[in-house]
C-alpha cells in the first residue's frame, strides 16, 4: 500500500448524457513519472480535474494519498495536500509579478486584512527558483515572460507549497526544442528529490524520454498501466486506439465528379504551412489530427474567417478570395462550427427561426417583411427531410437531444444551398445512436453531389465518413490516406509520427 | 523606471502637462495655485468616488449607481444634522454614519451580484433607480439648506491644514487608505488576482464572491465619504445635484488607464484621470468655450484611450493562439 503516493480507484464521472470516465484507476509511485496517455477524449483531462478538485468524481470513488483516504472537495484541498497542477493554459495572474504568482493562495479565506509581507514573499518565490536553477526578477510581472517561463513559475508555485505530486498537463505543447530539453532537466531533478509528477502528452517521444510507468486510457475507460520498458511506441498507439468498431468503416465509392474546391500552397503563420487538396462533388474528404495540429484554423481560412492568408484557393475552377463567411455561403461554402451551442445555434428560439436565420433576406416579400408561411415551410422541409424528433417546429433548439440540435444546426445551412460543407466535430458531445444518423445522413448529402469536409478527433468517425483522410500535424499536412488503406492505426502514426507505415524514430526534435 | 515611463499612466500624465503648458497660455489665471487648488477640490467627490470605482473594474465590475448611493447618503446626513448636537461630536457622528449608509447600500449591490450572480450592471442599474426614486420621495425635490446644519459643520467646511482644503485631504487620504489596501493587504491582492485572471484565482482557492462583496462595500464606504466631501463643498443637499456623476466617474478610472474588461487599474492613474477630466473642464471655462464642448472633448477622448487599449488587447490574443508549425 505505502508503494504508492497516489490511489485513485473505481474513479467514474458521469456528466449529462456522456460517461466520461467508466471505473478508472490511476496509481502513482513517490518519485516517479508517470504518463497518462490517451486519444483526444479519452478522459485524462477528466481524470486530472477530479485529481485537482475541479469535478467530483461519482460515489463508489475511493481516493488514497500518502496512505490515507483523501477527500478532494475544492481546488485548495488538493494544493494543501501537496498536489499541484500545471494545466496547459498555465493558472497565472498576467498583471501579477512573479513573486506574487508563486506565493498567491495562502490563507486566502481567514485573513483578508492581513498585511502582505512583501519581503516574505520575495523570500519564498527566490528560494523556491533557486531549487529550480531559474534566474529571474521576481518583481516581473508574469505577462512580460515567456510561455516556457511562465512554466517555471507555476512549478516554482508548485514548489513552494511543498508539491509532493506535480501533475503537468501538456507541458511542452508551447515550448521550443531548447526549452523542452530544459523542462525535462527540471523534470529529472524534481524527481531525485522524490517528488512524483504524472505527465499528460501526446508526443510519444517525450513521454519514452522521462516516464518510468504509463497509463493509457481510452474511450473512458482504463486500459492498463505498464512499465516504460514493456512498451514500444507502435504498441503504445495500438493501446490507445485499441480494437474497437463503433461504426462499419466507409465501404462505398466515391462519386468521382468535377473538382469543387482546390486549395494551394495555403498558408497562415502561426496556424499551417503548405497546404494543398482538392474536394471533388459527391466525396466526403476527412480532415482529422490532433487538437491544435490546425485543422479549425484551416477551415475557417477557407469560411473567409481567418484572414490573411497566402496560396490560392480556387471554387469551380476559380480563383477566389473569400474576405468573409457571406461571401463565403454566396460561393456556396456552409461552415458548421464545433461548438453548436455557443456558434451554431440560438437555443432559446423556435426551430423554425433557427433554420431560416441564413436565408431570411431571401424570404422577404415586397414590403421587406419576413413571408412566415415559407419560413414555416422551409423549417418543416428540413424537419422532414432530416428527421428532426420531435418534429414540432416551434419547439425551442434548446429542448431537443444533442443529435438533433445538431440536425437542426445542417438544416439551418443546408437552406443556404452550399455546394461545399465543411463541417468541424460533427458528433461532439452526442449519443452513439444519433452519431451514426448524422453520419448517414452525411453520406446521403454526398451522395446527391455535394463536396463535404468532415473535420474531427474521433478516429471510428472519420473512417466512418470519408472517402479520403488528410492528417494534419503541427500545422502541416502529414499525409493523405485513401480509405481503402487507411486504419486507426495508421492515422495516428500519421498524427503522432507524421509518417506512414512502419513507427520509426521521431525525426524531429 | 523604464516600465514606469512606457506606462498607460506616463501618457495621461503627458497629456496633461501639454494641456496645462496649451492652457498657461490661453490665460493666466490658470496656473496659479489658487485656480489649481480650485481645480483639485471640485473634483474632489468625482476623484473619491472614482478611487472606489478603480476596485470594481479591476475585479471586472462596475457600478452606475455610485452617484445615487451618494446621494442618498447626502440626504441622510442633511436629514441627520437638524438633530445633531452643535459640538465636534456631531462631526465624530457623521464620519460613523456616513460611510456605515454606504456600506449598508454598497453590500446590498454586492451581494446580489455575487450570490445571485446578477451581471453587475444589471443589479446597479436597478439600485440607481430604486435610490433615486426614494431621494426624491423623501425631499420632495427640495433642497436641503445649510440652515439646518450645526454651525461646527460649517466651520469642518472651510477647515484647511497647510492652505489645503479639508475636502481635499478627504480626497488624499482616501487614496493613500486605498492603495495601501491594494498594495499592502491579502483582499487587496486578490482584488488584483480576480481581474488578472478569474479562472486562475479560483483554482488556487480565492473566495471569487467576497472579493466581489468587499469591493462593492468597499465603494459604498467611499460614497458615504464622497457624500461629506460633497455636503461640505455645497452646504446644501441637491437631490438631483449628482445626476449624470457616474459616468464622469467611470470615465476617470477608464481614463486613467483601467481595464474596463478588469485586470488592470491603479490608483495613481485614476488620481491623473481625474485631474485630466477636471482640467478640461476648467481649461474650457477660462477658455471661454461652452461648457457642451466639455461633454465631447471628454467622449472623444475615452473612446481613443478605450480603442488603443483594445486594438492591444486583440494583438495579445493572437500572440496566444499560434500553433507551432513546423519549418
Amino acid at each position: 500500500m505505502s508503494e504508492y503516493l497516489l490511489q485513485m480507484l473505481n474513479i467514474s464521472k458521469t456528466f449529462p448524457g456522456v460517461k466520461a470516465l467508466d471505473d478508472v484507476k490511476l496509481e502513482v509511485k513517490k518519485g516517479e513519472v508517470h504518463a497518462l496517455i490517451g486519444e483526444n477524449g479519452a478522459g485524462k483531462s477528466t481524470l486530472i480535474k477530479i485529481l485537482a478538485g475541479v469535478y467530483q468524481p461519482d460515489p463508489g470513488a475511493q481516493f488514497f494519498f500518502e496512505g490515507k483516504e483523501a477527500k478532494i472537495r475544492r481546488p485548495i484541498d488538493a494544493t494543501m495536500r501537496g498536489i499541484s497542477i500545471i494545466y496547459q493554459d498555465l493558472s497565472l495572474f498576467p498583471n501579477l509579478s512573479v513573486a506574487e504568482n508563486i506565493y498567491i493562495g495562502r490563507d486566502s479565506d481567514k485573513h483578508s486584512w492581513k498585511k502582505v509581507d512583501w519581503a516574505l514573499m520575495e523570500k519564498t518565490a527566490k528560494k523556491a527558483l533557486k531549487e529550480l536553477d531559474f534566474e529571474i526578477d521576481v518583481s516581473t510581472p508574469v505577462e512580460k515572460l515567456s510561455i516556457a517561463q511562465q512554466q517555471m513559475v507555476e512549478i516554482a508555485r508548485a514548489l513552494a507549497f511543498d508539491a509532493k505530486l506535480i501533475v503537468m498537463d501538456e507541458p511542452t505543447s508551447s515550448l521550443s526544442a531548447g526549452e523542452v530539453e530544459k523542462l525535462y532537466e527540471v523534470i529529472f531533478s524534481l524527481k531525485k528529490r522524490g517528488i512524483s509528477i504524472i505527465f499528460v502528452s501526446h508526443k510519444l517521444k517525450e513521454l519514452f524520454t522521462v516516464s518510468d510507468r504509463f497509463t493509457v486510457l481510452r474511450d473512458g475507460k482504463y486500459v492498463g498501466t505498464y512499465h516504460a520498458n514493456e512498451l514500444t511506441e507502435e504498441k503504445l498507439i495500438t493501446l490507445m486506439v485499441g480494437r474497437k468498431i463503433l461504426y462499419e468503416k466507409n465501404k462505398e465509392k466515391a462519386a468521382s465528379g468535377k473538382t469543387l474546391l482546390e486549395v494551394r500552397n495555403l498558408a497562415k503563420e502561426g496556424n499551417f504551412k503548405d497546404i494543398s487538396f482538392e474536394l471533388r462533388e459527391g466525396e466526403v474528404l476527412g480532415i482529422t489530427g490532433l487538437v491544435g495540429s490546425g485543422r479549425t484554423e484551416l477551415a475557417q481560412a477557407i469560411f473567409g474567417i481567418n484572414r490573411p492568408y497566402k496560396g490560392d484557393i480556387i471554387i469551380n475552377g476559380q480563383k477566389t478570395v473569400i474576405k468573409s463567411s457571406e461571401e463565403a455561403v454566396k460561393k456556396g461554402i456552409a461552415y458548421i462550427p464545433e461548438s453548436r451551442k455557443t456558434q451554431g445555434l440560438i437555443l432559446r428560439q423556435s426551430i423554425i427561426n433557427n433554420i431560416s436565420l441564413p436565408v431570411l433576406k431571401k424570404l422577404k416579400n415586397k414590403f421587406l417583411l419576413i413571408n412566415r408561411r415559407k419560413e414555416i415551410e422551409l423549417a418543416e422541409h428540413y424537419i422532414q427531410s432530416l428527421d428532426v424528433r420531435p418534429p414540432l417546429p416551434y419547439r425551442a433548439a434548446g429542448d431537443l437531444s444533442g443529435g438533433n440540435q445538431q440536425k437542426v444546426v445542417i438544416g439551418k445551412w443546408l437552406s443556404t444551398n452550399p455546394k461545399i460543407l465543411i463541417i468541424d466535430e460533427p458528433t461532439n458531445g452526442i449519443d452513439i445512436g444519433a452519431k451514426s444518423e448524422i453520419h448517414k445522413l452525411l453520406r446521403g448529402l454526398a451522395a446527391n453531389g455535394m463536396g463535404i469536409i468532415v473535420i474531427s478527433s474521433e478516429l471510428p468517425e472519420v473512417l466512418a465518413v470519408s472517402d479520403r483522410i488528410i492528417v494534419m500535424r503541427h500545422g502541416r499536412i502529414a499525409g493523405e490516406l485513401g480509405i481503402h488503406e487507411a486504419t486507426q492505426e495508421s492515422i495516428m502514426n500519421l498524427a503522432l509520427l507524421g509518417q506512414k507505415g512502419k513507427v520509426r524514430e521521431e525525426a524531429q526534435l | 523606471m523604464k516600465a514606469f515611463l512606457k506606462s498607460k499612466e506616463m501618457s495621461v500624465a503627458v497629456i496633461i502637462l501639454l494641456l496645462c503648458i496649451i492652457l498657461a497660455f490661453i490665460s493666466p489665471v490658470f496656473l496659479t495655485a489658487d485656480n489649481l487648488l480650485d481645480v483639485v477640490k471640485g473634483n474632489a467627490v468625482l476623484g473619491i468616488l472614482a478611487i472606489g470605482m478603480t476596485l470594481v473594474i479591476i475585479t471586472g465590475g462596475i457600478d452606475v449607481s455610485v452617484a445615487a448611493v451618494t446621494s442618498a447618503v447626502c440626504v441622510v446626513l442633511g436629514k441627520t444634522m437638524m438633530f445633531l448636537p452643535d459640538s465636534p461630536l456631531a462631526i465624530v457622528l457623521i464620519f460613523v454614519i456616513a460611510p456605515l449608509f454606504g456600506v449598508l447600500l454598497g453590500s446590498i449591490n454586492g451581494i446580489l451580484v455575487a450570490k445571485i450572480q446578477i451581471p453587475a450592471i444589471v443589479v446597479t442599474l436597478g439600485m440607481m433607480s430604486i435610490i433615486n426614486g426614494l431621494v426624491l420621495y423623501i425631499t420632495n425635490g427640495q433642497y436641503l439648506n445649510s440652515s439646518n446644519f450645526p454651525t461646527v459643520f460649517l466651520k469642518f467646511s472651510n477647515f484647511s491644514v497647510f492652505g489645503i482644503s479639508i475636502i481635499i485631504w478627504l480626497f488624499i487620504i482616501t487614496a493613500a487608505l486605498t492603495w495601501y489596501i491594494l498594495k499592502y493587504t491579502l483582499i487587496g491582492r486578490e482584488v488584483m488576482a480576480i481581474g488578472g485572471n478569474k479562472e486562475s484565482a479560483v483554482r488556487v482557492g480565492i473566495n471569487y464572491s467576497k472579493v466581489q462583496i468587499f469591493v462593492f462595500s468597499y465603494m459604498g464606504f467611499l460614497a458615504g465619504i464622497a457624500a461629506i466631501a460633497q455636503t461640505s463643498y455645497t452646504k446644501a443637499v441637491d437631490p438631483n445635484g449628482m445626476l449624470g456623476l457616474e459616468l464622469m466617474v467611470i470615465a476617470a478610472v477608464v481614463l486613467g488607464g483601467a481595464n474596463i474588461m478588469g485586470g488592470r487599474g491603479t490608483i495613481f492613474g485614476t488620481i491623473l484621470g481625474v485631474l485630466l477630466l477636471g482640467i478640461i473642464q476648467n481649461g474650457l471655462i477660462l477658455a471661454k468655450i461652452d461648457t457642451f464642448w466639455q461633454k465631447v472633448f471628454t467622449g472623444a477622448i475615452i473612446l481613443i484611450a478605450v480603442s488603443y487599449d483594445h486594438i492591444q488587447y486583440k494583438r495579445s490574443q493572437k500572440q496566444l493562439s499560434k500553433i507551432e508549425v513546423e519549418a
